[in-house]
């Protein structure tokens, strides 16, 4: 299979504390692949390390067989990134969001068609500040989108979404997978990495616990579901 | 060049949508002009040989200067570093200098606006006519411009926070507004308070704008410019230190 993602040995610390801790990990093209752990666990440092954001203090970060670092432009151009809680100007509307950073790529994707397909599209001109929480949260998807992106990080992608909207986000984001798209998400949820992902990676401390599918991962514990199983190794982790 | 202009056209609506920019950078100096024109405008100022329309025209030019470079600008970009706007730039093929142009590009048609507004009600309102040459005048407004705005942009690399850059840029903003004669005639300040305000970079660049709008001498002004010239060349180099984008 070829990979989308790769990255060695990983890591990344805040004084003396390891946040992430010698992770290595492949991503494959159109596969979706779920970082899993609990708060503080490094999720979302891992990737801003990853992408070159933040400052690796040891190994390597390999996306779209480029380092970030030095092909930063090129890069973005063909992946898109989705920030955890995301923020937005003042007073700004859906449709000026969307087209202020639509004007950033060379040939991005439509994103009338994309507000369309979250259904967002009945709040185009309304100020992005006036939106329910869920509706931001689509909005900021639409935006890690906005690129046309052939590997797309997601981070925390449906916290705050309802039920309903959350399963129409996965949806959609599995019909974009079956177009081409590769998909890193991170995920407080299990319902959301068995709906969503191919393979998973459960860190704790930074450090790689195991990967694997989810059928892997939960045959490899005690229990048949993934949420038993997920607890049952944090509390493993924390024994050893 | 599509791209700035986008994102300068997005940022200048949000500018003009809320209007403190507008309150404090045109429609502040403009409603001073109107003030000082009424009650002293064709009187001499001291023994001095010209008006107070004379002395307020070039100062009341530099408030718009002002306002942008001490309010308008440090006070965006640091909720935009706050809101991690800045940082989400950093995952797109641009780069958050791109965003930070467009919003000093908006600073600047801002202070133009008042610039003209306080041109156009002196000229045509109040029978203003420039002694000086109108092309020095308008490159010392430029250099005046500059250098304040690299204070601006030093002010706003500093200031983690939208909370201290609130504090920062009131603390800058309201002395520099006040006492370097951009409002009250600097005339009228007792000579102590003339020279502790000469400290202020934006007095030193009101003084240039003055004397060259009145067709004054020169010699004086040399040592101003090259002031100007190394306050913007010294808060740049600081500035691109100092820098935080998140």
């Amino acid at each position: 299979m070829e990979s989308c993602m790769k990255v060695k040995n990983l890591t990344k610390r805040y004084g003396k504390r390891v946040v992430v801790d010698k992770l290595s990990f492949q991503v494959y093209r159109q596969e979706a692949f779920g970082l899993l752990g609990p708060n503080g666990a490094g999720k979302s440092t891992t990737i801003e390390t990853a992408l070159g954001l933040k400052k690796a203090d040891g190994g390597t970060a390999e996306i779209a067989g480029m380092n970030p670092e030095a092909k930063r432009k090129k890069i973005f151009e063909r992946v898109g990134v989705q920030l955890q809680s995301s923020n937005f100007q003042n007073n700004i509307r859906v449709e000026e969001i969307c087209e202020e950073l639509s004007a950033l790529y060379q040939s991005p994707a439509d994103y009338r068609e994309l507000l369309h397909r979250f259904k967002l599209e009945a709040f185009m001109r309304q100020p992005v500040e006036k939106l329910s929480g869920g509706e931001r949260q689509k909005l900021s998807v639409v935006l890690a989108l906005l690129p046309g992106p052939e590997l797309v990080f997601l981070d925390e992608l449906t916290t705050g979404l309802d039920t309903a909207a959350r399963r129409e986000v996965w949806q959609t984001l599995k019909e974009l997978k079956e177009g081409g798209m590769t998909i890193f998400l991170t995920t407080h949820y299990m319902e959301e990495a068995e709906s969503l992902c191919d393979r998973i990676m459960l860190i704790k401390q930074g450090q790689e616990i195991i990967t694997g599918t989810v059928e892997e991962v939960v045959g490899n514990s005690p229990y048949d579901n993934l949420e038993d199983a997920y607890l049952w190794y944090m509390e493993e982790e924390g024994k050893r | 060049m599509r791209r700035f202009w986008t994102l300068y056209k997005i940022e200048q609506k949000l500018g003009f949508r809320c209007p403190d920019g507008l309150i404090f950078g045109v429609a502040m100096p403009a409603g001073i002009l109107v003030l000082i024109s009424v009650i002293a405008g064709g009187k001499a100022v001291g023994g001095g040989g010209y008006t107070f329309l004379q002395s307020a025209f070039a100062s009341l030019t530099a408030v718009g200067i002002c306002a942008s470079a001490f309010m308008g600008i440090p006070l965006t970009i640091a909720d935009y570093r706050d809101k991690k706007i800045l940082k989400h730039f950093f995952v797109t093929p641009c780069s958050p200098m791109a965003l930070l142009a467009a919003v000093v590009a908006c600073g600047v048609v801002t202070a133009l606006i008042s610039c003209a507004a306080v041109s156009v009600l002196s000229v045509a309102v109040f029978g203003y006519r420039m002694k000086g040459n109108i092309l020095l005048f308008a490159g010392a407004y430029l250099l005046v411009m500059a250098a304040m705005y690299s204070i601006g942009m030093l002010i706003s690399g500093l200031c983690r926070t939208v909370k201290i850059a609130n504090v920062v840029t009131t603390a800058v903003y309201f002395p520099m507004l006040f006492l370097s004669g951009a409002t009250i005639p600097f005339e009228l300040f007792p000579g102590k308070l003339q020279k502790a305000a000469s400290v202020l970079p934006l007095t030193q660049g009101i003084k240039l704008m003055k004397e060259i709008s009145m067709g004054g001498s020169a010699e004086n002004s040399v040592r101003i410019v090259v002031l100007l010239a190394a306050i913007t060349i010294i808060c740049c180099f600081l500035t691109k230190f100092t820098f935080r984008w998140e």
